[in-house]
């Protein structure tokens, strides 16, 4: 399966069990891991990528990340850093992949997704150069392998 | 006295028209202002009672004004204000007023004590004697044209993201558009959705709508720290994009003092009236119901509550809008008590939340939010401020309590049919 375009990553999505969306929602945390400094994602991707992680294991790591995502906001007023902000992103697509997968959980995944694209958006307004970057496409390449597996 | 404390007392004076010298002479110094602040209720301490922290413009209105102050002054009964009382009550009329106007509500006189407070902030800012955080958000307001340093670069990287999330286009200096869309830095900085949403919205109900290169974002700092010169500078820069562009209306993002400063005292700052109309986003979501435009579909059913955004709801008198648009898309919506147009602030509106060494008040006084929400224990919290929002996020973390904060902008975009 070949995924060129939003519309069909979606349709991807919705086609996913819910351990493969975790494993994709995972994903695309590690790909933007670096532009975070924050240990707690780590550990919450970890646990995320483990098929037989409890219900308590998720929801611990569930509050972890959120507090990790409520710890980066750039509050009203204050100087933007768009490097932290792209941490802050990371945490935001973290928590996706650590929350209960409600409704099929494939809508959840795609705002993960988004996330970790908003994250990159992030990193290129830090450089000050463009607004070109290729998320997208690197997300459509973990979907595909997902499925393909 | 130093050179910027006499230009402090210098501005008290000036500030002090006939609006302020009524309402200190008609104070009957009842103390019921105290029980409508959340820093007084949540702490108990008389210090907060709103009309208390007016007493440095009070002392000079007296001393400047009045028979028998100018004879205690005269006399020494009445000692002048002095820089270190100004540093004193920094805490008392930046960090523990949100201007959020309950105060003003409940006085039987009626001072409107949030316009007193704005106007001792001039004197304390032009005596340097506000906070560092808001000083430093109006330094980047003159040298970079946003508070929170936003430049257009990453205006249009949003644009870019926000398109390819949503598939559609983010018009940019379109002439002759119905919508001149302003934003906050908090929605170009945390929350894309919120433009994202805007989009659907314009599309679905068949509106042009349009970002401005030149003005992008509406949050006043000059409102906050009491600068009315850069109050007059942000409006000045919105008004010129509005008429350039011939927009008919321009929205004010979901940012308070944006909404106060560009819908209720714009064309006063600038000194004529505006060639186009101002509405807040509910104002114009709750426009497009009540003209059969805007069409949802499918209902959430978790139980819900709204959180009013004070200078929206009491001092904008928005407080319909937003019931009817929940209820369009929320079949369980419950109200919290004093909900509307006596909601109690998140606590850190008028620039607050900015203020680092103000943090620990500011959780205390989250109690009283805390309550509300107790009382009706709802699944998910909706707003329509940016900035209420994280302070929410913020006070329910500190109080471990689960509740999920979104925006209502975002929730009714969420339930526009899919177009055809």
């Amino acid at each position: 399966m070949a995924i060129n375009n939003d519309k069909e990553f979606k349709g991807a999505l919705a086609c996913m069990n819910p351990s493969q969306l975790r494993l994709a929602a995972a994903g695309f945390v590690d790909s933007v891991l670096p532009l975070s400094t924050d240990e707690r994602i780590v550990a919450a991707v970890k646990v995320a990528r483990q098929e037989k992680a409890s219900e308590t294991e998720l929801e611990m790591q569930l509050r972890s990340v959120k507090a990790a995502a409520l710890a980066s906001y750039t509050q009203c007023g204050k100087l933007c850093d768009w490097n932290s902000q792209a941490g802050h992103f990371v945490a935001k697509a973290a928590v996706r992949c650590v929350e209960p997968l409600t409704d099929g959980g494939a809508q959840s995944v795609w705002e993960g997704a988004m996330d970790a694209r908003m994250a990159r958006t992030c990193e290129v307004i830090a450089t000050g150069e463009g607004t070109e970057n290729n998320e997208a496409q690197v997300q459509y390449r973990i979907v595909e392998s997902l499925l393909n597996s | 006295m130093s050179a910027t404390m006499e230009k402090g007392v210098r501005v008290l004076k000036e500030v002090i028209d006939s609006r302020i010298a009524s309402y200190f002479s008609s104070c009957v110094h009842c103390g019921i202002c105290a029980d409508a602040c959340l820093f007084y209720t949540e702490t108990g301490d008389p210090k907060y009672t709103p009309i208390n922290k007016l007493e440095p413009l009070c002392r000079v209105y007296e001393q400047e004004y009045t028979l028998l102050g100018k004879l205690g002054k005269l006399i020494g009964w009445s000692k002048a204000v002095t820089d270190a009382e100004l540093a004193e009550w920094q805490e008392l009329v930046y960090n523990s007023c949100t201007l959020c106007g309950r105060c003003s509500v409940v006085c039987p006189v009626g001072n409107d004590i949030v316009y007193m407070v704005r106007k001792l902030r001039e004197g304390m800012s032009a005596s340097g004697n506000a906070p560092d955080g808001l000083k430093g958000a109006v330094t980047r307001t003159v040298t970079i044209g946003s508070p929170m340093g936003i430049k257009l670069p990453a205006v249009k990287a949003q644009i870019k993201h926000v398109e390819a999330d949503y598939g559609l286009k983010v018009p940019l200096d379109m002439e002759g558009a119905d919508y001149l869309v302003m934003l906050s830095s908090m929605e170009i900085i945390n929350f894309p959705e919120y433009l994202g949403a805007i989009g659907k919205i314009m599309h679905s109900v068949g509106k042009t709508w349009t970002l401005s290169s030149e003005a992008f974002e509406a949050t006043n700092a000059g409102m906050q720290i009491g600068n009315s010169d850069l109050a007059r500078v942000i409006v000045s820069r919105i008004v010129e994009a509005a008429e350039k562009l011939k927009a008919k209306t321009v929205i004010s993002p979901e940012c308070g003092h944006a909404y106060t400063a560009l819908r209720w005292e714009g064309a006063n700052l600038i000194g004529r009236p505006f060639t186009f109309k101002v509405q807040h986003i509910i104002e114009v979501l709750g426009e497009f119901q009540a003209q059969g435009l805007l069409k949802t579909e499918g209902m959430e059913t978790d139980k819900l509550t709204f959180h009013d955004p004070c200078q929206l709801a009491r001092r904008g008198g928005v407080i319909k809008q937003q019931r009817v648009l929940m209820n369009m898309v929320a079949k369980n919506f419950v109200e919290m008590p004093d909900a509307g147009f006596m909601n109690w602030c998140c606590g850190g509106g008028g620039g607050a939340s900015a203020i680092e060494e103000g943090e620990e008040l500011r959780l205390k006084a989250f109690a009283v939010k805390i309550r509300q929400f107790d009382a009706v224990k709802p699944d998910r919290l909706v707003t329509a401020c940016a900035n209420c929002r994280i302070v929410l996020e913020e006070g329910l973390e500190h109080y471990e309590m689960k509740l999920p904060v979104i925006g209502l902008t975002e929730l009714v975009a969420e339930h526009l049919p899919e177009p055809k």
